[in-house]
């Protein structure tokens, strides 16, 4: 329970493919992985969500973060996971991903801060890049990804 | 020994005991000679006794031993119920809780002898004196010497005399002893099974008052009195039995055998029923002690369980129910090798799990009835405090709300029905002169209302003086004399929420301080829910509170549209109907039907819903007609699914969509199906 936040030791990023680039969700808001399975439509909620699921008896709103960031719509597959987001304070809220890679562990000294410059389009949502054997892990900002 | 552990235990049972008290009482003051409820009472006043005699609180203890004495008396018809005598007990009832309250905070029962209503009770006593009453409890206080020979008052058995009959004719001597213990002495059924052991080793016991059994698990005050047979002279049993520690004293003396009791026991038996009696004595032994097994659960039959282990195994539950549908998903994709053996143990996991689901979830759920209970009794000291005839008429209290909305609803309640008891009802003269009976009436009804719990306070008393309420906010500056000028009837009554307004002329003791209503208000609005008024001067007020029914239970009819599962709260739905399309009529541009001449709209719930789905063209239309208040609205549906009890769950904050889903449930099946809220519908 470290309150070591941007700075400072390595965090752990759960890394998971969206269309065809690399995101990562700092495990640390991460609750559970789980299958794509039957959402329930909801009506007339924002367009970015998808409706609803069943998690051990609670029910989870789930978002499709493709169509939050503008994205092509949703192609679901056999890799295709939903991430369970827990945020402080807050309920749980599930986000769609294509796939989920693997969990890598960046240093500060990782993480490039600067590249996120632009306000709109995809990368309000993204609060850093981290690398990671050569390759580029766009870093999700949560409270970027669960506000409206 | 170390009560302290026991403590919460002891807490919330003298609670239960008490409330039982509290009710049978009331039942007892409109009929007297219920003898059902009399028992009740003598049961829970005795436990009560014993539960503050194991904790060692000798003031609660003394106090509920002396109600017994007058309630055994009552029992045994030696006494009649009176309104004084009720009262009295009630004040006792008062007072233990107060012990109670002080055993909670501190645990320590206080230093207040209630010295009065032990009097009040003894007085009560002593008006219907009988020997033995006296005998009991004087024992109890100070013993004067006379009464120190319980063991006169023990009533012999037939068998009993033919066995001292017997001894006799022996040359042995019958005894009777009293035995007392200290009363510091902690283990009382251990020096009590000492007592027996030393005088066994003199002679037989042949009868214990109160019996062995009763002894053996402590059942007693601090004394107990013996039948003994034996060739020795009874000083050297009274000084064996005092060697024992912590004997305080023993008295003893030969029985006469030719006292009345001999009379009473020996004539008109046959031989043979004297043989069976030993057996029969023990079968009404029996008979006792299942009696007072029965009497048992009837006062608690309930197991307390901390919430977060209920959240816990409902978790569980829920997770059992989604393997065994992956079981199910995995079977049915290896469909056709004839498994069938396979296939009934999983419908047969799948039943169970479902009814397991169903228990675990209703666990949660209490009837209002535990916090409206305490509320009669309340209101007929109200009834006695202001000096008004006002009787309390309650339905509903089955109604079933979450745990922990029924822990927080009950101040709010409280300060409704004193605001109704207190300014609501008038006094008896007014009321006569208005042509109003006599007795004020106050009524509390609990029922379900589609998604919401709806718990009304009503009065018929004077109601709510709009324009004096105007003037009064005005006066003290609340709103500015134009704003009274424009403001509506309703917006008025909503003033009486603001904090510190109160419309008391006086201020009692019951309400009137202005700390009323908005604390009603804020505390149920934090719950979720919201309170409304309705008034009609000279008629009467009715304050309408109004929960959500966040985790309850309620009946839903299941219906489909565009292959999607909704849920319409069953109390919402008035009938359903199958219309053909050719009936349906256009005013105003809208789609109507006429249904038994009233004239409702039509609602199409798939573009409602948004489903995107095509309709297709049919003959006939399924439509479910909805009510609220005198509206009706008919929503047309595809298909009916059917009836089915199912458990509201929040679909949390991040979804804002209009109010039309109320919330979510998950099915049997773990798919989760939404809930319609029709109100906004119609």
């Amino acid at each position: 329970m470290e309150e070591n936040k941007a700075e400072s030791g390595p965090i752990q990023y759960i890394v998971v493919r969206i269309e065809d680039e690399q995101y990562g969700f700092d495990i640390k808001y991460v609750d559970n992985i789980v299958r794509m399975q039957k959402i329930t439509r909801v009506p007339k909620a924002q367009h970015y969500f998808r409706g609803v699921i069943n998690l051990r008896g609670e029910i989870v709103p789930v978002m499709s973060i493709r169509t939050k960031m503008g994205l092509s719509e949703d192609e679901f597959t056999n890799e295709t996971r939903i991430i369970i987001l827990e945020p402080e304070q807050q309920g749980a809220v599930g986000v769609i991903v294509d796939e989920v890679r693997e969990v890598v562990t960046l240093e500060d000294a990782d993480v490039d801060r600067q590249m996120c410059v632009s306000a709109e389009g995809r990368s309000s949502f993204i609060n850093g890049v981290g690398k990671h054997n050569d390759e580029l892990i766009s870093l999700f900002d949560i409270s970027a990804v669960i506000s409206d | 020994m170390d009560v302290s552990q026991y403590l919460e235990i002891f807490i919330d049972e003298t609670k239960e005991h008490l409330q039982s008290l509290n009710e049978h009482l009331l039942i007892i003051e409109k009929e007297p000679d219920n003898k059902d409820t009399i028992n009740e009472i003598f049961r829970a006043a005795h436990s009560l006794k014993g539960m503050a005699g194991t904790m060692g609180y000798k003031r609660m203890q003394r106090l509920t031993h002396d109600m017994e004495n007058v309630l055994s008396e009552i029992r045994n018809g030696k006494m009649s119920v009176t309104a004084e005598l009720v009262d009295v007990l009630f004040q006792c009832l008062d007072a233990l809780e107060a012990y109670l309250e002080n055993i909670q905070q501190t645990s320590d029962e206080g230093t207040d002898d209630n010295e009065k209503i032990v009097g009040e009770l003894n007085r009560l006593l002593g008006g219907e004196s009988t020997a033995a009453v006296i005998a009991k409890t004087a024992g109890k206080t100070a013993a004067p010497a006379s009464d120190e020979n319980k063991y006169r008052s023990i009533k012999i058995a037939d068998y009993e005399m033919h066995a001292f009959d017997e001894a006799v004719s022996q040359g042995m001597n019958v005894y009777g002893l009293t035995v007392y213990v200290q009363e510091s002495c902690v283990l009382k059924a251990a020096r009590a099974f000492l007592v027996f052991k030393a005088i066994e080793e003199l002679g037989e016991i042949v009868r214990a008052e109160p019996g062995v059994d009763d002894i053996e698990d402590e059942k007693f005050d601090f004394d107990f009195s013996l039948l003994v047979i034996s060739e020795h002279p009874v000083e050297k049993i009274i000084k064996a039995v005092e060697n024992v520690s912590e004997i305080a004293k023993a008295t003893g003396g030969k029985i006469e055998l030719k006292s009345d009791s001999v009379s009473e026991a020996g004539s008109a038996e046959t031989k043979e029923n004297e043989k069976e009696q030993p057996g029969e004595a023990k079968e009404q032994k029996n008979q006792a002690v299942s009696t007072k097994k029965q009497g048992k659960p009837v006062s608690n039959r309930t197991v307390r369980v901390d919430i977060e282990k209920l959240d816990e195994l409902m978790n569980l539950v829920s997770e059992l129910i989604i393997a065994k549908n992956s079981i199910v998903s995995a079977d049915s994709t290896d469909s056709g090798r004839g498994r069938n053996g396979f296939r009934d143990q999983i419908e047969y996991l799948e039943r169970v799990t479902t009814n397991l689901h169903e228990s675990v979830m209703k666990v949660r759920m209490v009837p209002i009835e535990s916090v409206v209970n305490r509320f009669p009794r309340m209101i007929r000291d109200l009834s006695k405090k202001l000096d008004k005839k006002m009787e309390l008429y309650m339905s509903g209290e089955d109604t079933e709300l979450d745990r922990t909305v029924i822990d927080e609803i009950g101040d709010p309640l409280m300060h409704l029905l004193r605001n109704s008891a207190d300014h609501g009802l008038e006094s008896g003269e007014k009321r006569i002169a208005r042509g109003k009976n006599e007795q004020g009436a106050i009524f509390l009804d609990a029922y379900q209302d589609g998604n919401n719990v709806v718990i009304e306070v009503r009065d018929d008393g004077n109601g709510i003086d709009v324009e004096n309420v105007r003037e009064k906010a005005v006066e003290r500056g609340t709103i500015t004399r134009e704003q009274a000028d424009t403001m509506n009837d309703r917006d008025i009554i909503n003033l009486l929420f603001l904090p510190s307004f109160s419309m008391s002329k006086k201020v009692s003791d019951i309400s009137g301080r202005g700390v009323g209503l908005d604390v009603v208000k804020s505390k149920i609005e934090s719950l979720g829910g919201d309170v409304e008024v309705r008034s009609v001067l000279g008629e009467g007020s009715k304050f309408i509170i109004r929960l959500p029914l966040t985790l309850a239970i309620i009946q839903a009819l299941m219906v489909e549209v565009a292959k999607e599962k909704y849920a319409i709260p069953l109390g919402t739905i008035q009938t359903i109907e199958d219309i053909p399309v050719s009936d349906i009529r256009h005013v105003q541009g809208r789609e109507v039907i006429h249904l038994r001449g009233a004239v409702i709209p039509v609602v199409r719930m798939n573009g409602i819903l948004e489903t995107g789905a095509v309709e297709e063209a049919q003959e006939n239309m399924t439509v479910v007609i909805i009510k609220k208040g005198d509206r009706f609205a008919g929503l047309v549906v595809d298909s009916l699914i059917g009836q089915q009890e199912i458990v509201i769950k929040p679909i949390g904050k991040y979804i804002r969509n209009s109010k039309l889903i109320s919330g979510a449930t998950i099915l049997g099946d773990g798919e989760v199906a939404l809930i319609l809220d029709v109100n906004t519908l119609v």
